[in-house]
């Protein structure tokens, strides 16, 4: 082989990355780098800039300022060459209505290159791995959202990409069909594939992710492993509803006693307690058990993305801001 | 990085990079849209309905203008409006083609084709090309049910009548790049449909369609002078009445060449335009 570019170190790379939209600036300074054969998670709201992000990776617009490279070539000088090695599964099944599931496929694989025989034992191929034969020249338009978006991901996959960038794949889809897409983004990874993916849910970018970058209103707060971000925002949270407000104080301080930090609102009967340690749980049980007169009933929460944010981008400090004012 | 090269080297094997030629993206894209069009003959009925409604109406409105000063004698009024509306129904199924193109875009299909190595012309010379087979199948229903329900017998015979329809096709799917480009910039079904729309009026109205250019009050006549509508209809209506039209179909297909190479730059800057 004899590709222009060594063999790069970073598949994608991007370097104060910024994007206006006339007066509104979508993206502000963004850095991100991911080795080949890793799952770079963009995490964030909507409106965070997660597919603006995305959009210049895959060469569909310009950057204001900055660089960025994606499977060694850079996005604007070398877009074509950046296309012949990506895909794109965006939020907004990308597939023709009017003609057929296996159509569909055999159009972009023709559109990628391949001859007509191969493209329509690619398409085969692909329909078997996604569930769709049954379906597959039907056309489209009478396709569940569920199979539309598997048909969109299979269409991205006709061309074998260095790169695929998936924005928000899992919007929409039943648990069992999400975590069919899971098991086939981890197998593209384990061949070798390049992942970029968008997503609202934390869940998803913990289990696919190498590193997570996450984003808010258009700037990288935080970025690094799932394990050190889930760190950064603390553990779970043990929540009992307790049987009234006298409950609730008691159980406050009975909790205090035992070293715990219990959180509550007067008003509601739900108390909240941060678990830092492997036995913060069996202590809250126990105390509860002990000194909680009535039924109650206790669950635990995992952080969820608002904790991320509110941990990474700090919570709106009113007092903070009228110091800084006066 | 030895620890990653292995894997990469693999899937980069597996598919070496190797685009589809330009002849390949557009012969596959004008398949498909042509493949929508078999599967739905409804679309191109329903997009004759108007230019038939126009076509019964006025040739009943307007067949005393046949009678007025100014107007060919011997022509009758239905001879002389079948080639204008043949290049009227052309830019209608062109500003059809315009609408399509932005629900398609925002189908997301078309940012689907945008991210692959394919030159952005040929997605929207593809539609071009499909839409000019729909418009001529049109243009051969609209011959056949205006011989046979209106009595359309131009001096130029059957074969005068093909090269209208013709020559109205090619003017059609020349003009029918200003409502590509509208489309490519504007990129919203509702505002391309008026937009355009507003577009097709004095294109339709502001030319010699429906009554001679020389019977047009001063004003018009200008305007209409400047109509490239207006000469694709003149040569349509020459060939068809079997005039001697040679000048005026060159006159006709260079202008609107001309018309519809400009506005196809600008629809191919307008869709490469990232969003």
């Amino acid at each position: 082989m004899t590709a222009v570019p060594g063999p790069a170190e970073y598949a994608i790379e991007a370097a104060g990355v910024s994007k206006w939209f006339g007066p509104v600036q979508a993206l502000d300074g963004v850095t991100v780098a991911a080795p080949p054969g890793s799952v770079l998670g963009l995490l964030g709201h909507n409106g965070a800039g997660k597919t603006t992000l995305v959009n210049v990776l895959a060469a569909l617009c310009r950057p204001t300022a900055g660089t960025a490279r994606v499977a060694g070539y850079d996005v604007v000088r070398q877009s074509r060459e950046v296309r012949r090695r990506i895909a794109l599964t965006g939020q907004f099944a990308a597939v023709d209505e009017q003609i057929s599931g296996r159509d569909n496929l055999v159009l972009v694989a023709r559109l990628r290159g391949t001859g007509r025989r191969d493209a329509l034992r690619r398409a085969a191929e692909l329909l078997e791995m996604f569930d769709l034969t049954g379906a597959a020249d039907r056309p489209v338009r009478g396709y569940s959202g569920g199979m539309r978006r598997r048909l969109d991901l299979a269409a991205s996959l006709t061309g074998r990409p260095e790169v695929l960038f998936l924005d928000e794949p899992t919007t929409g889809l039943d648990p069992a069909a999400r975590l069919a897409a899971w098991t086939v983004v981890e197998r593209l990874v384990r061949d070798g594939t390049t992942v970029v993916l968008t997503t609202q849910y934390l869940d998803e970018a913990d289990r696919l992710a190498d590193t997570i970058t996450v984003l808010a209103g258009g700037r990288v707060v935080a970025s690094g492993a799932p394990a050190d971000l889930k760190a950064r925002v603390g553990g779970r949270t043990a929540t009992a509803r307790l049987a009234g407000p006298d409950a609730v104080r008691a159980a406050a301080r009975a909790l205090r006693t035992e070293g715990l930090g219990p959180e509550y609102d007067p008003r509601r009967d739900v108390i909240a307690v941060p678990l830092t340690g492997p036995r913060d749980l069996a202590v809250v049980a126990r105390t509860l058990d002990a000194e909680v007169m009535g039924d109650y009933e206790l669950a635990v929460t995992a952080p969820t993305l608002d904790d991320v944010y509110l941990s990474l981008t700090g919570p709106a400090r009113p007092d903070a801001a009228a110091r800084g004012a006066s | 990085m030895t620890a990653v090269a292995p894997a990469r080297s693999a899937a980069a094997s597996a598919a070496p990079p190797q685009d589809a030629g330009i002849w390949t993206q557009l012969r596959v894209l004008t398949g498909r849209s042509l493949r929508a069009l078999v599967l739905d003959p409804r679309l191109v009925v329903a997009s004759m309905l108007g230019p038939l409604l126009m076509l019964g109406m006025f040739s009943q409105l307007f067949g005393s203008v046949a009678r007025a000063p100014g107007f060919p004698s011997g022509v009758r009024y239905v001879d002389f409006l079948v080639p204008a509306i043949m290049v009227t129904s052309a830019l209608q199924a062109a500003l059809n083609t315009a609408v399509g193109l932005t629900q398609e875009m925002r189908s997301g299909i078309i940012a689907r084709f945008r991210s692959m190595p394919i030159w952005p012309g040929s997605v929207l010379l593809a539609r071009s090309a499909a839409d000019t087979v729909r418009c001529a199948l049109q243009q051969l229903l609209l011959l056949v049910l205006a011989a046979a329900l209106l009595g359309f017998r131009p001096a130029g015979g059957p074969l005068g009548a093909l090269g209208a329809a013709a020559l109205a096709l090619a003017v059609g799917c020349c003009l029918g790049w200003i409502f590509i480009a509208i489309a490519c910039w504007i990129r919203n079904a509702e505002l391309v449909q008026s937009v355009a729309g507003l577009a097709t009026f004095p294109l339709v109205f502001a030319s010699n369609a429906f009554v001679p250019a020389s019977a047009l009050p001063g004003w018009l006549r200008a305007v209409a002078a400047a109509n490239p509508a207006t000469y694709g209809i003149r040569a349509a209506r020459s060939v068809a009445l079997g005039e001697p039209a040679l000048a005026d179909a060159v006159a006709a297909l260079s202008v609107s060449a001309a018309v519809g190479a400009a506005a196809a730059a600008l629809a191919v800057r307008g869709f490469r335009r990232g969003g």
